[in-house]
């Protein structure tokens, strides 16, 4: 009989598949749900993966989440070559001083005050003061490090745009490198003080270093090779198989080098942007339009990893203290940090709540803790920091919405099928646009079009009922004979209108019908019953209208920035 | 374009009645009789919803009363010739009203519809050939004529 650990069934991929199926098909589920009830749907992918995971229901265990892991690679080389694409070399013109600023200090305030707080929790409780330093330093580093993923997700799912959006996408990628830089340091001055020390400060540097900076290499190189590869190949799927294949290939080599495949993958889509901005706008369409079932299954596997087991009273505290420090920390450094860069007011104001989500590299850098430091130490660090990420990513994504929102940021990076989708068609319906009753003469008809800028003109009856349409093309057939537009009226040179829509029916469908026919136009009926006319609905005024949505939008992302430092306000 | 393509010898009578209504409802009868697939009740009902909304006396002696049906696949003619007159035809021009041209289209048959309601006008609009239609004493004779053209 076949169950889900894969390891019953050597052999057999059926296991794997079916916890692939569970976890995307629930977490889809789950993420609906929870955005009936406005959390974010990253929130509901953990939850399932909770409910079906090691602190639920058992149905993924330790073995299916293992056997997922290379899913989970993937999809974090997915996050990291998307934030990559939103790095052009203009926001780093822009931004470059307080990016740097800002990640300093939020890394660092984590660092000092999860450091001191867990360092004197551990002090008061164990009573070894180089144990309590040792972990102190330890805990700190872990803690400046934020998970990109469940972050970025809310401000992709929500559409965010503007100063504040652009900020957490650099920095939430970055500051894994400023954290595994402080674990470096950290882990080298811990193994000194406890005496467990195997390896040398410059060795533990020269590693860290090579994981980072061999990474970016990586990227930028595979970056410049992806960019020819898909100059010359043309595809008419838009390149998704080369672009897909290429960064596998990217990932894979990556954790076979031993890199960090985030900051690879962040490399990439950072080189193929700024290299070719316009082609790889679709190659990251392309990528988006076929990550959402891999988020899925990697946000259902974070939630699934998530276990707290029973935990001595003083371990509570200690999971306390550092998630309350961190929490401090992280907002307090992104607040100063914001303040020395002179960073716009949503950057001050909230950029620190955007930055609580932990996960992916903080469980690795606790579980690289606990095999170096073997025994009690390694213990706690597991305990605490996966205790943490379970509270930490339930609250992390709401803390972004809610940044977002305050910001102004929500909605403000749409395209045009996005606002098609949110629209129905009585939000563009043109109500002004003119009829004529059936019995209009032709005197007037051509008075009114001479006037007029459409391209249609419904025909009502008395009771403003859809009867026909006038075009112009259909007009011309009345000049066949000499004063015949004397004695004709609207109802003699109409046509049939060649479909109608409901004022309340969704937008796209409207423009899918529109294009199916080859139409230009559609007449409004109030509802399928009742056809008295509401409007039409032009493509080209359509899409004008949401063209001018869009910029109005761009605009006010703009505005997020706010007067540049030192312009002079308010001249009057 | 010609009526030879629309007309056939029963579709032309010499109108007994005397006003508009009578008139009207003669070509409606004979229209009903000449295509059995146009529904009677339904002409008459589309014919007096046109007229209410202008009168179809097109001036110089000639009205075109019409209307587009469901079901209907082709256009279609009937004519009737006043000697007389018709009275209370309401024309544009304020003439009495001899010729009348019944025409019926299918509710998408835009084109072919105004084609034949521009043949029918431009076939009569010459007052030489719209007086010998009238002076015709048999339908058979004013066939020949308007097919002729």
């Amino acid at each position: 009989m076949y169950t889900l650990a894969a390891t019953e069934v050597d052999g057999a991929h059926l296991p794997v598949l079916l916890v692939v199926g569970l976890a995307i098909f629930f977490g889809t589920i789950g993420a609906k749900i929870f955005q009936r009830l406005r959390i974010p749907q990253v929130v509901g992918y953990i939850c399932i993966g909770l409910i079906v995971g090691r602190s639920g229901l058992g149905l993924i265990d330790a073995q299916a989440i293992k056997n997922l892991a290379p899913f989970n690679f993937f999809a974090l080389g997915v996050i990291g070559f998307l934030i990559g694409g939103e790095l052009h070399r203009d926001v780093f013109r822009k931004f470059g001083t307080q990016f740097f600023k800002i990640l300093l200090a939020e890394g660092m305030g984590a660092f000092v005050v999860v450091g001191v707080g867990t360092g004197v929790v551990i002090w008061l409780v164990q009573g070894d003061v180089s144990m309590a330093v040792a972990m102190g330093l330890l805990f700190g580093a872990i803690s400046s490090a934020t998970a990109p993923a469940a972050t970025v997700d809310v401000l992709w799912e929500y559409k965010a745009m503007g100063v504040l959006t652009t900020m957490v996408f650099a920095i939430v990628a970055l500051d894994d490198g400023l954290a595994l830089a402080l674990y470096g340091i950290a882990s080298s001055v811990a193994e000194n003080i406890t005496g467990t020390g195997t390896g040398s400060f410059l060795r533990t540097f020269g590693k860290i270093a090579y994981e980072l900076l061999g990474a970016v290499v990586l990227g930028v190189v595979s970056g410049f090779i992806l960019n020819f590869l898909l100059r010359k190949i043309r595809q008419e799927d838009g390149g998704l198989g080369l672009i897909i294949g290429w960064m596998a290939l990217v990932i894979g080599c990556a954790l076979a080098l031993g890199m960090d495949l985030i900051v690879a993958a962040m490399a990439l889509g950072a080189t193929l942007t700024n290299l070719a901005p316009r082609r790889s706008h679709s190659a990251f369409s392309v990528v988006e339009s076929f990550a959402t079932p891999i988020y899925v299954l990697f946000f259902v596997s974070v939630g699934a990893r998530l276990s707290v087991g029973s935990l001595p009273a003083w371990m509570w505290i200690l999971v306390l203290v550092y998630s309350i420090g961190r929490t401090v920390g992280k907002m307090g450094g992104a607040y100063f940090g914001a303040r020395w860069a002179k960073a716009a007011p949503s950057v001050r104001k909230y950029f620190g709540l955007c930055l609580f989500s932990q996960a992916g590299v903080s469980v690795g850098l606790a579980i690289l803790a606990s095999s170096r430091f073997e025994g009690e130490i390694g213990n706690i660090i597991i305990l605490t920091v996966t205790t943490s990420t379970f509270a930490m990513q339930l609250l992390g994504p709401p803390c972004v919405k809610y940044a977002i929102r305050k910001a102004g940021e929500i909605g403000l990076n749409v395209t045009e099928a996005d606002l098609i989708k949110e629209r129905d068609v009585a939000a563009v319906v043109d109500r002004e646009s003119p009829s004529f009753n059936e019995g209009t003469p032709m005197k007037e008809i051509f008075r009114v079009i001479a006037e007029t800028d459409a391209t249609v003109y419904p025909v009502v009856d008395n009771e403003k009922r859809l009867v026909g349409v006038i075009t112009l093309a259909g007009l011309k057939q009345s000049f066949r004979a000499e004063g015949m537009s004397q004695w004709l009226v609207a109802i003699d040179v109409m046509e049939l209108a060649p479909d109608t829509i409901a004022e309340k029916a969704p937008l796209a469908e409207a423009m899918a019908r529109m294009s199916e026919q080859s139409l230009e136009y559609l007449p409004v009926v109030e509802s399928e019953q009742d056809l008295r006319l509401a409007g039409v609905i032009e493509v080209r005024k359509v899409k004008r209208l949401l063209s001018q949505e869009i910029l109005r939008r761009h605009r006010a992302a703009e505005e997020t920035e706010g007067p540049a430092p030192g312009a002079i306000v308010g001249q009057g | 374009m010609s009526l030879a393509n629309y007309l056939k010898p029963g579709q032309v009578k010499i109108l007994v009645g005397k006003t508009k209504a009578e008139v009207l409802e003669e070509l409606i009868a004979l229209a009903g009789k000449c295509f059995p697939g146009v529904d009677r009740d339904v002409l008459s009902e589309a014919i007096a919803h046109r007229e209410s909304l202008m009168s179809t006396g097109i001036g110089q002696g000639l009205a075109v009363p019409h209307a587009r049906l469901d079901g209907v696949t082709e256009p279609m003619v009937v004519v009737g010739i006043s000697k007389g007159g018709v009275a209370g035809y309401e024309s544009l021009d304020g003439s009495g009203v001899h010729v009348v041209l019944l025409i019926v289209a299918g509710k998408g048959q835009h084109e072919p519809y105004l084609r034949l309601l521009a043949t029918a006008v431009n076939v009569l609009k010459d007052p030489a050939v719209r007086q010998d239609i009238i002076n015709c004493s048999a339908a058979e004779q004013a066939y020949a004529m308007l097919t002729r053209m």
